[in-house]
C-alpha cells in the first residue's frame, strides 16, 4: 500500500486506526504524511483535529461508546506526541502557558494549539487537562509568561473560565481563550471581556501581536445584578430533587430505574440547570437552546423520547417563575423541542 | 422707595462694563476697572479686551481666569458682568489633581499587589510610571551575582508605553545609579541624564539638558532597585509631583521586595516539592502504565497519595499505590520517606509479601523514633511478563482498597486483597493475591479519594466502589493512560465544587511487547463496539 500524500487522502485510514485504538497504525499514518513533505502544522490541523471532532460526534450519536471515545482520544494524543518528537523546534520566543480550565477534560484541542505555537518558535508549557486555578496562578508566579491560552470546550464552565481569566490578569499576564465553550463565533468570550481565537493559527497570530493582546474588550455583565444566576446555583440540589420527584410522578417507569440509570438521569437533570445557569451568566438564551438541540441528539440516539425533556423543561419553568430571564430561556428551549417534534407528526 | 442705584453699583462684586450700541465702553465700575484696566470709557470694548467671551469656561486675562455674561439693555446698549473665578478654578483643579493622584496610587497598589513574579512586577513598575510620572522610566534592580537587570518604558506618542529591558554587568552601572542602589540618597543631578544616555537607557539628551530624577525603591535593607524618570517636556518637578513619585516608589519597592522573597521561597519549595511528586513509572516491556494524580491542595500539587514503579533486574516491575494518613505537606513528606524506603528495600527483597513486612518494620521504627503517629495503606505488587503477552501479578495488601481487574470481556473483578495498616503494629497481617492478566487486560489500583469523593445531586453522596466498577465496565479496550484519566475525570465530575481528598490511580495493562503496543483484536459484537 502506498502512503497517502495529503491529510485528506489519509483521513479515512486514520479514522479506522482510531476506531481500533491502534496507536502504532495511527502514528504511522501521521508520520508517513510528514515524510511525504506535509508540514507538521497541516498534519495536526487537517488530520488530527478533524478526526477528533468526528470522534466526539460519533459519541453524541451513540455510534461509539465512551470507552471508545476515550481510547481514540488517547491515540490522538500519542500521535501528537509522536509528531512533536519528529519536529524539533528550537524556541526563540517567549513562554506561552496552555491549559484546560478546571474541570475541563478535553485536552486535545489545546494540545494542538500548544504544538502549533511550539512549531512557530514559542516556548510552550502545556499544563494539561483540568488545571485548578490555584495551580495555574502559582505557575505564573514562578515562571514568567508572555501569555496564557485557556481552553474551554463546554459552556457550563464559563463562570469558572471568567474567574480563572481574572486570576491570570491579576498576575498581569495577558490571556486568550479558545474552544467551543465560548460559542462557535466566540460571542460568550466577547461578553466576558476575553480575547478569543477561533483556531490554533489564529491563536498563534494573536500571541505574536502584542498590541492585539493588550486590547481587551470590556466585560458586559450588568445583567448579573438580578441575581438569577447566583440563586440558580444556590438552589441547584433542591431543584434537581424536585425535578426527579416530578419525573417519577409523570413517568412511572423511572421509579424502577437501577442505580446507574438513576445516576444518569440525575446527572442530566443537573446538566440542564448548569447550562441554564451558564446562559444566565452570559445573558444569552441561545446558549441554552444550543444545548437543548444537542441533548435531543444524545437522548434520542439512546432511546429517550424528546417529550420527556420537554416535560422537565416545563417543570423547571414552573418552579422558576419568579426568574424572568431563566423562565424565558426555558420557554425558548420548549419551543425548539416543539418545532423539532412537528415533522414527525405526533 | 426706589434704591439709589449709583450708591449700590460700586459695591457689586462682579465687574460691570456698560457699552453703547456701537460696542464703545461707556461705564466701568471699580471692580471691572481693576480686572480689566485696559478699558477706557469712550474706546471700543473689543480694542481693550479682545479675548472677552461669554464662553462658560471663561478666558485668561493678566494671569487671572475670568468669566463674563453679556446682558442686553435698552436702546441697543449692553452690560458685561465680569467675574474673577481664578481661586475657584484653582481649588477645583487641585481637588481633581488630588483625586487623580489617589486613584493612580490605588490602581498602582492593586496591580502591583498581586504580582509575585519579579520580572512581571518590574515590567509593571515602569509601565505604570509612564505617562503619569514620566515620559520615560527606567527601573534598575539591585545587582544579583554581579549582574544588573533593567526595564524601561517609553511613551511613543499617544500609544501605550512600550516596555523593554536588558542586563548590564554591575561594574558598568552609571556612578549615580550604583550609589543609589548602595543606599546613597541622590537628588536631581544635571549629569544624570547624560549618564543614563551613556548606559543606553535614554535617547540622546535634548539640547539644554533633560531633567532626570533618581528615586530609590525601598527594599529590606538596601533599595530593591532605583527608578530613573524623565518628566514630560516642560514639566518641572513640583512638590506634589515629588510626593507622588515617592508614594509610587514606596509601593513599587514593596512589590519588588515581596516578589523577590516569593521567588526565593518558591525556589526552595519547588525543589522540595519535586522530590515529593510521584515519579512516572519507567517503560517496561510487556507493561503499559496509566496514572492519574490530583492532590487536594491544588496550589501545592502534593498530597498524601503516592504511586510508583521500579523495573526489576530479571524482567517485570515492582509497582505500588498507597495513601498515608493526613493531608497536605506533612503527608507528602511521609510519602517521600515511604517511597525512598521502597526504592532501597526492593533491592534486597522483591517478593511483595515479605517486602511489605520489611517496609512495615522500617516505618514502625521511623514513626516511633519521630513520634509521628502516621500510618499508610498500600497495595504493592510485582508484575512478571508471560510468554503469551500476559502478565502475572503477585500483590500484597496493607489495608488498602482492593484492586480491580478489567477482563477481556469487559467485566470487572475485585481482587480479594485486604491486610492491615502499615506502620502501626509489628508483624501485621498482610493480604496476598495472585492475578493473571491476559494480553489487553488491566489491573487498576486507586486511592480512597476516588470512592469517597462526595457529590452527586445533593453533594453529600459518596461515589462508592460500585460506581467505580460501573465506570470501568466495558472499558477493556482502553489504553491504560486513558483508563486512569477516565477514573480521575468521572470522580472529579462527581464532586460538587469544594474540598476533595487526594486522588491517585495506577493502571497496569498487559501488552504484547514489540511494535504494536495494544492493537488488541476484539471479537465482533463486544460491548465496547455495540450500540
Amino acid at each position: 500500500m502506498t502512503a497517502a500524500r495529503t491529510p485528506a487522502a489519509a483521513y479515512a485510514d486514520y479514522l479506522d486506526h482510531l476506531a481500533e485504538a491502534d496507536e502504532s497504525g495511527a502514528i504511522g499514518v501521521a508520520l508517513d504524511l510528514l515524510d511525504a513533505g506535509v508540514p507538521a502544522e497541516r498534519v495536526l490541523l487537517d488530520l488530527v483535529a478533524p478526526a477528533q471532532e468526528d470522534v466526539g460526534e460519533r459519541w453524541a450519536r451513540n455510534e461509539w461508546s465512551v470507552a471508545q471515545e476515550h481510547a481514540a482520544t488517547h491515540v490522538s494524543e500519542r500521535v501528537v506526541a509522536a509528531l512533536a518528537g519528529r519536529t524539533r523546534a528550537v524556541p526563540t520566543r517567549g513562554r506561552i502557558v496552555v491549559a484546560c480550565m478546571d474541570g475541563e477534560w478535553h485536552a486535545l484541542p489545546p494540545r494542538l494549539v500548544a504544538e502549533v505555537l511550539r512549531l512557530r518558535g514559542w516556548r510552550v508549557t502545556f499544563l494539561g487537562a483540568s488545571v485548578p486555578a490555584a495551580h495555574l496562578v502559582s505557575y505564573l508566579h514562578r515562571h514568567d509568561a508572555h501569555a496564557v491560552a485557556l481552553a474551554c470546550a463546554v459552556p457550563v464552565r464559563l463562570p469558572q473560565a471568567h474567574r480563572m481569566v481574572e486570576a491570570c490578569r491579576r498576575a498581569d499576564v495577558p490571556v486568550l481563550v479558545g474552544g467551543r465553550g465560548f460559542g462557535a463565533d466566540g460571542r460568550w468570550a466577547d461578553r466576558l471581556g476575553m480575547l478569543w481565537a477561533p483556531d490554533a493559527p489564529a491563536a498563534a497570530d494573536l500571541v505574536a501581536d502584542a498590541r492585539a493582546l493588550s486590547r481587551v474588550p470590556p466585560a458586559r455583565l450588568d445583567h448579573l445584578a438580578d441575581d438569577e444566576y447566583a440563586a440558580l446555583v444556590a438552589r441547584r440540589a433542591e431543584l434537581v430533587d424536585g425535578a426527579l420527584a416530578d419525573l417519577r410522578e409523570r413517568v412511572p417507569a423511572t421509579r424502577a430505574y437501577d442505580r446507574a440509570r438513576l445516576d444518569a438521569t440525575v446527572s442530566d437533570l443537573g446538566h440542564i440547570l448548569d447550562f441554564l445557569a451558564a446562559a444566565l451568566y452570559v445573558d444569552d438564551g441561545s446558549l441554552f437552546t444550543e444545548f437543548v438541540r444537542w441533548l435531543v441528539t444524545v437522548l434520542t440516539s439512546r432511546g429517550v423520547p424528546a417529550a420527556a425533556l420537554a416535560a422537565t423543561l416545563e417543570h423547571y419553568g414552573g418552579v422558576l417563575r419568579e426568574f424572568p430571564r431563566a423562565a424565558g430561556f426555558l420557554d425558548r428551549g420548549r419551543a425548539l423541542l416543539a418545532s423539532a417534534a412537528e415533522p414527525v407528526g405526533r | 422707595m426706589a434704591p439709589d442705584w449709583s450708591e449700590v453699583v460700586p459695591h457689586v462684586r462682579e465687574g460691570l462694563v456698560v457699552c453703547d450700541a456701537g460696542g464703545v465702553v461707556r461705564h466701568v465700575n471699580p471692580v471691572a476697572a481693576r480686572l480689566l484696566p485696559e478699558l477706557v470709557p469712550g474706546t471700543p470694548l473689543a480694542a481693550g479686551v479682545p479675548a472677552i467671551t461669554t464662553d462658560p469656561a471663561g478666558f485668561g486675562h493678566r494671569s487671572r481666569r475670568l468669566t463674563a455674561r453679556r446682558v442686553a439693555l435698552s436702546d441697543g446698549r449692553c452690560c458685561w458682568y465680569v467675574e474673577d473665578v481664578t481661586d475657584h478654578v484653582d481649588r477645583a483643579d487641585a481637588l481633581l489633581a488630588e483625586r487623580a493622584r489617589a486613584s493612580f496610587l490605588a490602581g498602582v497598589g492593586t496591580t502591583l499587589g498581586s504580582l509575585l513574579h519579579p520580572d512581571r512586577a518590574a515590567a509593571a513598575v515602569v509601565r505604570l510610571a509612564v505617562p503619569v510620572l514620566a515620559d520615560a522610566a527606567v527601573l534598575v534592580l539591585a545587582p544579583r551575582a554581579g549582574r544588573v537587570r533593567w526595564w524601561r518604558a517609553v511613551r511613543p506618542g499617544d500609544e501605550a508605553p512600550a516596555v523593554d529591558g536588558g542586563v548590564l554587568a554591575a561594574g558598568d552601572l552609571p556612578q549615580a545609579v550604583a550609589d543609589a542602589l548602595g543606599g546613597v540618597r541622590a537628588h536631581a543631578v544635571d549629569w544624570l541624564a547624560e549618564q543614563a544616555t551613556g548606559a543606553g537607557w535614554l535617547p540622546g539628551a535634548a539640547p539644554g539638558g533633560t531633567h532626570a530624577r533618581l528615586v530609590p525603591l525601598p527594599g529590606v535593607d538596601t533599595p530593591a532597585g532605583v527608578l530613573l524618570v524623565t518628566p514630560p517636556p516642560g514639566g518641572s518637578p513640583d512638590e506634589d509631583g515629588t510626593e507622588l513619585l515617592d508614594a509610587f516608589a514606596a509601593r513599587a519597592g514593596a512589590a519588588l521586595t515581596a516578589a523577590a522573597l516569593y521567588r526565593d521561597q518558591a525556589e526552595v519549595a519547588e525543589t522540595l516539592q519535586s522530590s515529593l511528586l510521584p515519579v512516572e513509572p519507567p517503560g517496561v516491556p510487556g507493561i503499559q502504565w496509566g496514572t492519574a494524580y490530583r492532590p487536594a491542595q491544588a496550589g501545592l500539587r502534593i498530597g498524601g497519595d503516592f504511586y510508583g514503579a521500579h523495573p526489576l533486574a530479571d524482567g517485570g516491575a515492582l509497582f505500588f499505590l498507597g495513601d498515608v494518613s493526613g493531608k497536605g505537606v506533612e503527608a507528602a513528606v511521609f510519602t517521600g520517606q515511604l517511597r525512598q524506603c521502597l526504592h532501597a528495600l526492593h533491592r534486597v527483597e522483591s517478593r511483595p509479601g515479605p517486602l511489605l513486612a520489611l517496609l512495615n518494620d522500617t516505618l514502625l521504627e521511623t514513626v516511633q523514633a519521630h513520634g509521628q503517629g502516621r500510618f499508610a495503606t498500600l497495595v504493592l505488587g510485582v508484575a512478571r511478563p508471560c510468554r503469551d503477552g500476559g502478565l502475572t501479578l503477585t500483590m500484597a495488601g496493607g489495608g488498602h482498597l482492593p484492586p480491580l481487574v478489567l477482563r477481556g470481556g469487559g467485566e470487572v473483578e475485585t481482587v480479594p486483597l485486604r491486610g492491615m495498616l502499615i506502620g502501626v503494629v509489628g508483624d501485621p497481617r498482610i493480604g496476598e493475591a495472585t492475578v493473571r492478566l491476559a494480553p489487553g487486560e488491566t489491573c487498576v489500583l486507586y486511592s480512597d479519594g476516588v470512592t469517597e469523593a462526595r457529590g452527586g445531586p445533593r453533594g453529600d453522596q459518596q461515589f462508592g466502589a460500585q460506581r467505580l466498577v460501573d465506570t470501568l465496565t466495558g472499558c477493556h479496550r482502553m489504553p491504560a493512560p486513558a483508563l486512569a484519566e477516565r477514573i480521575a475525570q468521572v470522580a472529579g465530575d462527581w464532586l460538587t465544587r469544594g474540598d476533595h481528598d487526594d486522588v491517585a490511580v495506577l493502571a497496569v495493562r498487559a501488552v504484547r511487547p514489540g511494535r504494536h503496543l495494544h492493537a488488541v483484536p476484539a471479537p465482533a459484537g463486544q460491548p465496547g463496539r455495540s450500540r
